[in-house]
């Protein structure tokens, strides 16, 4: 119960943290996305001509943005969350707090974010696009969040201790995790690669989010139970041996902070 | 006997040494695969400690003695390198100015995450909020950030929660010295009653007096190590002492302890203990001082006995020509004497008995032996000696 209570409390001022001082508050985690979207209309269908692939396709616009925005989720809580003990050094020199809470509330800050964005994004997007499909597949989609939580919090777990110990990681990740997106079908449909080059993407965790929901949302690709189950399974990993590595080095990080 | 509420045991820490990164690399790699321990520096080493229910134990030391680390460790900030650290009870503390607040939120915002902290639900803290705002008593700069406060009211701030939620044990890190003189007593008052309500505190503080006001045990940490524990009094009479003879030391000049000089002294006895080790004497009890000296060339020399505080403070100061006593001769070249201080007026502390032979013309002084003496009791009075003093009903007027 007091667990809950404070994480709810973190959740709430790492909120505050990041819209604190700006006008719009909170209304920023729904302007942005869409100012975002709209600068990948201009660009990408404007400028570039961008096209899906395939008869009777989505446009481009919801094909990236339903799988753009799960990765904004990933990649925006695990840069977050490996700051986290950094942020907090001063509370953790003089409070005995449950520095893994501190961790877990970043990660769950970033996910109500950008899950928020997600669903206004699909639902103005609705408007524009017939492929969307908002009760049979916005509703399922979300679901799709719960093994993709699972796995960001087991990246965080682990990049939040090591960043401790290593204050390079954190620009590390800001270089590396941009590659993971290009090396994943976000920006591109798989079929557009050469049919040796194609398997390979599966190796990348997020390949899995990124077709899985524009199949449940646009009805474009398919997802199979083979595939979910492979996901959770490695989602499941990810955050076991997240939280283990975190555990073993916990007790030292005051020490190094 | 009351249930322990801490129990310290043989706890040790070390902090690595983590000056540039690849410290930190080697360290993480070491934690990480090995069972080795890293390159550290230890700040506190074997140290048990007992604290139990409705007990007071007052933390004292220099600095980077290690009170600090201590209570990073009992409050679970910071993990023991070795030895073990046991907490029964719920636990509140204020380790150094603004436990954990942070700069950027308000007050009452900064308020709510630190009864988060200590486990209080929403309902619990909606209860509690107005009481603890109030006992903060900073007005309208309860809304504003915690960043555009002044220290004392940081500490206002941080005290009305730890004051409200009143834990069973509470920990708190010289933070009295930061608060105006009002609310120090606030601080001073509300702790005392703690106290009488059955609470448990653990207090560093330099200031002595807020040590022995509020405590009745204390230890004294040094390097890292209890150097002593007991009754407060006890226990800061012999750290000031320890203080005043470090600082003494350097003021010293260091007497020559020739042999071959025309008078010297051969022995020195307090209340008929010989050697170096300190002697305690009660308050109020008589002291005796005995002297033997050597006279080379056999003249009998006068004695000076005089009583310093142990920084070199001079107290009191007499001469055996002064009084008109000459010492008694038992040997060839040796002669006796004993100074009688009946009933001595010292206020409990340290003191130095130093003992001087002059020349038989009360001109020159030639050897030089400190003896310690520490004035046991608790008197609350200050200064060194007590004067003879009396208290009456009504103000007399000279007429």
């Amino acid at each position: 119960m007091t667990r809950i209570a404070l994480t709810s409390e973190f959740v709430r001022r790492d909120l505050r943290e990041r819209f604190s001082g700006s006008f719009a508050g909170i209304f920023w985690a729904v302007f942005q996305p869409a100012l975002q979207l709209g600068i990948y209309a201009f660009v990408f269908v404007k400028v570039f001509h961008a096209k899906v692939p395939g008869a009777d396709s989505p446009g481009y616009l919801s094909f990236l943005a339903v799988a753009l925005w799960p990765w904004n989720a990933f990649s925006d809580a695990t840069l977050q969350a490996t700051r986290t003990l950094q942020d907090n050094a001063a509370l953790i020199g003089k409070v005995a707090v449950p520095r893994a809470l501190l961790v877990f509330a970043r990660v769950c800050a970033s996910f109500f974010i950008q899950m928020l964005g997600f669903i206004v994004i699909v639902i103005v997007l609705s408007f524009w696009d017939a492929h969307i499909r908002l009760t049979t597949g916005l509703l399922p989609a979300l679901l799709l969040y719960l093994p993709l939580f699972a796995l960001t919090l087991g990246f965080s777990f682990a990049f939040a201790a090591l960043q401790v110990f290593v204050r390079d990681l954190i620009q590390l990740l800001g270089q590396s995790l941009p590659l993971l997106m290009y090396c994943a079908p976000v920006f591109f449909d798989r079929s557009i690669l050469p049919v040796s080059f194609q398997p390979w993407l599966s190796l990348n965790p997020f390949t899995f989010y990124a077709e899985g929901f524009r199949a449940l949302v646009l009805g474009h690709g398919s997802i199979t139970w083979m595939g979910v189950i492979a996901a959770v399974a490695v989602s499941l990993v990810a955050l076991l041996a997240g939280l283990a590595l975190f555990r073993r080095l916990d007790r030292h990080f005051e020490d190094f902070l | 006997m009351s249930r322990v509420l801490v129990r310290v045991e043989c706890l040790g820490k070390s902090y690595p040494k983590a000056f540039r990164s690849s410290d930190r690399l080697r360290a993480l790699w070491r934690l990480l695969f090995t069972q080795q321990a890293a390159d550290s520096i230890t700040v506190l080493d074997d140290v048990s400690l007992e604290v139990r229910r409705g007990e007071s134990l007052g933390l004292i030391g220099a600095n980077g003695a290690g009170k600090s680390t201590l209570l990073k460790l009992i409050t679970g900030v910071l993990t023991p390198t070795t030895g073990t650290v046991a907490v029964h009870g719920e636990l509140g503390a204020l380790l150094e100015l603004g436990a954990g607040f942070h700069p950027e939120h308000t007050g009452r915002e900064n308020i709510v995450m630190s009864a988060a902290l200590h486990g209080l639900t929403g309902a619990q803290l909606r209860a509690q909020l107005p009481r603890i705002i109030e006992f903060a008593d900073i007005g309208r700069y309860i809304d504003e950030p915690v960043k555009h406060y002044s220290s004392g009211m940081v500490v206002r701030l941080g005290f009305a929660v730890v004051a409200v939620l009143k834990p069973d044990l509470l920990i708190t890190d010289e933070v009295l010295a930061v608060g105006d003189e009002a609310f120090q007593k606030k601080c001073i008052a509300w702790m005392q009653e703690y106290l009488d309500d059955g609470g448990t505190l653990i207090l560093v503080s330099h200031s002595m007096y807020h040590i022995q006001k509020l405590c009745r045990r204390a230890c004294w940490l040094r390097e890292g190590r209890v150097e002593m524990t007991g009754d407060v009094f006890d226990v800061t009479q012999a750290y000031l002492a320890f203080q005043e003879r470090k600082t003494a030391v350097d003021a010293k000049t260091e007497h020559p302890h020739a042999h071959d000089v025309e008078f010297s002294v051969l022995d020195v006895r307090i209340n008929g203990h010989e050697g170096e080790v300190p002697v305690a004497v009660d308050d109020g009890e008589t002291v005796r001082v005995g002297v033997r000296l050597r006279s080379r060339d056999g003249r009998k020399p006068a004695i000076v006995v005089g009583i310093v505080r142990a920084d070199g403070t001079p107290v009191y100061g007499v001469s055996s020509d002064m009084d008109g006593f000459e010492p008694t001769r038992t040997a060839e070249g040796i002669f006796d004497c004993e100074l009688v201080f009946e009933r001595h007026g010292l206020l409990p502390g340290s003191y130095s008995i130093r003992v001087h032979p002059m020349d038989p013309e009360g001109m020159r002084i030639f050897d030089t032996v400190d003896r310690t003496i520490t004035v046991r009791g608790t008197s609350r009075e200050f200064g060194m000696v007590r004067l003879p003093h009396r208290w009456s009903a009504c103000v007399e007027t000279t007429s």
